[in-house]
């Protein structure tokens, strides 16, 4: 145990088949709790989902990703054997994570009521796509649903993809977006109720979170306004395609305004009187954004973006996911650690969105394949479960 | 009782992401004193025509709770309260660019002197350390810095602009790992400077495509489709603009999708046996979904599929969500009293505590409005030398 990063001692087990809770053991996991998923005979469903570390390889970077940190046992929890080995487990933890649907919960003995019977100690973390309580507690939701229940898929596209396909379906963000900041609230509150020192049920929901993220539509609807993807795009800038890749341009203020024109080499139309106005240069934004993106479409992104940063004019590369893993920045930030992925070999992993201090945390091990896992690890912290889970594997 | 009782933060941050990260943890339960200056108010509270409209961003939302004073940090004296606030205080958070503390004279250095187990947390665009930590930015760049945008698109299309919802992911990464602090306080006596980058918070979130494009793999937009899920997108209604996400993936699934739109001889089809075959002839399945949900009444079609069994929802604005039962029910939407304007609609924490009490008690703050509390109670400064302050523009 690294007895210096900051959950050091906490001990969480995590019985998870979604993104939304096992990213919330995974974000525990990158601060040093000792998270233990415990899995079914049949393994955790994220050990099957896409994307592969290889087209022909069935070994899942997202299983991968969500899994670093921990360490896996099996338990059945269809069986009273399998059930008693999990409650040994969550007597000694301080966190229970489960995403169990409520209507499976107490055929598991994952009752909220049986929990707190039976580990008064344990803060109990429930996530689920729309939470444990409410109308439409039951409701089944994938990421897919969840973002589009939660206001931010209606508003996408917006900028230049809603100006292209003004008459396509709204859209959501790639990958698990919303079911992930299901997770990070799921993190933070877990945390909160640790610190407030007494067991409790916490009832986190996907839809929740993202909605509180969501925070500005919310408001700008308490305005009298209610947003909507294409009106909301910005008046200039945005999305702008160059040479080689795609820019975004942002101009808030005055002074990032004249770097632009500056940027754009002082073009006649630029200088007009009038666009010295703000509220000008908003009402004639279509016209400035044909004259930005005429301009823009003959620079090679990396000369362009480095000009405007000198120039103060906020400005960033699209970056794909290999500009990312190759960027000069987050090498020299160490963002990414080399991780032994079962059946896969060494892999770049990203170890935490945040850092305590100048060095990123430390990449954690994955769990093993299971037959590869120690058993004696297993015996030594959690007797007999480590001889159920040979059995089980 | 609320979770952070007895926590108070130091809050410096401005405009969205640290605002709303100091929003949460007061919403859990921490004192929170929102520090500012009428010299250089938050931009949020002003509003921005590049955005189409006059009224102020998401201010009233992340400043409700908050205990606002002034304080002008460009005078010596200002920076010496600021350090007095800082001594009396758990947490100091600022989002600045990085190095503007520093330069203030309130570097984390500067800080752990006068209070040795302060947490800082300092939110930046792209981090405190690294060749481009003085870089400007916002949620859009973020997300493009990111990868997150790149990934965020149709097939054929461009990448698309991340909004608000990153600036606020971001500061919801942040409380996290400001309770994550606290607890490493608590365990070694220590504190630490949290350092939360915007880029890698985009990067987090598409943290499995990076493990894969790593190790070889080619990731590409790919609109709302899924890599193995078919149906699965979203669907236009009878009714306009009202669209229906349906996202398949078991056989009990696919056959109660079947039964709800009636299209039973489709479980013998031999184009969509299997999951696989399914998904290979997803343009076809999804015009046949598209011809059924072009009669249907969206809300009515969620409600039925959901009780077939099928994960779906109306892809909802923000009026439905904000008279949503269900949201309501579980103080995700709350009503807030805003100065002089009624109540609105604002979010709540996003989590349900059954030994606990989270939640807004108040809203937005006017500029100094809890001077006596914080400078007279807390700090001790008596009514004379307050007055001397705020003729001096320190207290400004």
């Amino acid at each position: 145990m690294d007895t210096q990063l900051p959950l050091s001692g906490i001990r969480v087990v995590e019985h998870a088949s979604g993104v939304a809770a096992a990213y919330a053991g995974r974000l525990l996991a990158a601060m040093g709790a000792e998270v233990t998923m415990v899995e079914p005979p049949g393994l955790s469903p994220l050990r099957r989902e896409p994307p592969f570390l290889s087209p022909e390889s069935a070994v899942s970077a997202l299983f991968a990703y969500h899994s670093a940190g921990k360490r896996s046992v099996v338990c059945d929890l269809t069986t009273a054997a399998g059930r008693a080995d999990f409650d040994r487990l969550v007597g000694e933890a301080h966190i229970l994570i489960d995403d169990t649907p409520i209507g499976g919960r107490d055929a598991l003995g994952l009752s909220s009521e049986r929990i707190a019977a039976s580990h008064p100690h344990v803060v109990h973390l429930s996530v689920l796509p729309f939470g444990a309580t409410g109308p439409k507690a039951d409701w089944l939701g994938a990421e897919l649903n969840v973002i589009h229940a939660s206001g931010e898929g209606f508003l996408l596209p917006n900028g230049l993809s809603a100006d292209l396909f003004p008459d396509r379906p709204p859209l959501k963000i790639a990958g698990h977006f919303a079911e992930m900041q299901g997770g990070i609230a799921g993190a933070l509150s877990a945390l909160a109720a640790l610190w407030a020192g007494k067991g409790q049920y916490v009832d986190v929901s996907a839809q929740d979170a993202t909605v509180a993220v969501g925070a500005f539509m919310v408001q700008r609807y308490g305005d009298g306004s209610l947003e909507h993807r294409v009106s909301r795009s910005f008046r200039y800038g945005g999305v702008i395609a160059c040479l080689d890749g795609h820019v975004e341009l942002l101009t808030l203020e005055e002074r990032q305004w004249q770097g632009l024109v500056e940027l754009m080499g002082r073009p006649d139309w630029a200088l007009d009187e009038a666009l010295s106005d703000p509220a000008e240069r908003s009402a004639r934004g279509d016209f400035l954004n044909r004259q930005i993106r005429a301009w823009a479409r003959h620079q090679p992104v990396d000369e362009l973006v480095a000009r405007a940063q000198e120039l103060g004019v906020p400005m960033a590369r699209y970056g794909s996911p290999a500009h990312v893993l190759a960027g000069r920045h987050e090498n020299a930030r160490e963002l990414f650690a080399e991780a032994n992925v079962p059946g896969a070999g060494a892999c770049r992993i990203q170890t935490a969105p945040f850092r305590f201090g100048d060095k990123p945390l430390p990449m954690r091990d994955l769990p093993e394949g299971l037959e590869a896992d120690s058993p004696t690890a297993q015996h030594r912290r959690h007797p007999g479960v480590g001889q159920d889970q040979r059995e089980s594997a | 009782m609320k979770p952070l009782q007895g926590i108070r933060i130091a809050d410096f941050t401005v405009h969205a992401a640290g605002p709303f990260c100091t929003h949460m943890l007061s919403q859990l339960g921490a004192e929170c004193i929102k520090i500012e200056t009428s010299l250089r108010p938050d931009i949020f509270r002003k509003p921005h025509t590049v955005y189409g409209r006059t009224g102020p961003a998401s201010f009233d939302q992340v400043a409700s709770n908050k205990l606002s004073v002034r304080l002008n940090m460009k005078h010596p004296k200002g920076v010496a309260i600021a350090k007095q606030l800082v001594a009396i205080s758990d947490v100091a958070a600022e989002s600045f660019r990085a190095g503007v503390m520093k330069r203030l004279g309130l570097g984390y250095d500067v800080l752990r002197a006068v209070k040795p187990d302060i947490v800082m947390v300092s939110v930046s665009s792209s981090g405190q350390t690294g060749p481009d930590s003085h870089f400007a930015g916002y949620a859009p760049l973020f997300g493009a810095w990111g990868g997150l945008g790149y990934l965020t698109g149709y097939r054929d299309g461009p990448p698309v602009e991340m909004r608000h919802v990153m600036d606020h992911s971001v500061g919801l990464n942040a409380a996290l790992a400001t309770v994550a602090a606290l607890h490493q306080r608590r365990r070694t006596g220590e504190g630490t400077h949290v350092d939360v980058a915007a880029r890698e918070v985009a990067s987090s979130l598409i943290g499995e495509a990076l493990v894969a494009v790593a190790a070889g793999v080619t990731m590409e937009r790919m609109g709302n489709e899924d890599y193995r899920r078919a149906p699965h997108g979203l669907f236009a209604t009878a009714e306009p603009d009202r669209w229906l996400s349906i996202a398949v993936e078991t056989e009990p699934q696919w056959h109660a999708l079947l039964a709800v739109m009636n299209r039973h001889e489709l479980a013998m089809d031999q184009r969509f046996v299997t999951a696989g075959e399914r998904h290979a002839r997803r343009e076809t399945l999804d015009d046949i979904v598209a011809h059924w949900s072009a009669s249907q009444n969206a809300d009515d079609a969620a409600e039925r599929l959901q009780r077939a069994g099928v994960p779906a929802h109306v892809s909802w604005s923000a009026e439905d969500i904000v008279n949503d039962p269900h949201l309501r029910a579980r103080a995700a939407i709350v009503r807030v009293a805003a100065a002089g304007e009624g109540e609105r609609a604002a979010v709540g924490f996003p989590a349900r505590f059954s030994a606990s009490t989270v939640g807004i008690e108040r809203g937005t703050p006017e500029l100094g409005e809890h001077e006596a509390y914080v400078y007279g109670e807390l700090l001790g400064i008596g009514r004379k030398e307050y007055e001397e302050l705020v003729a001096d523009r320190v207290i400004y």
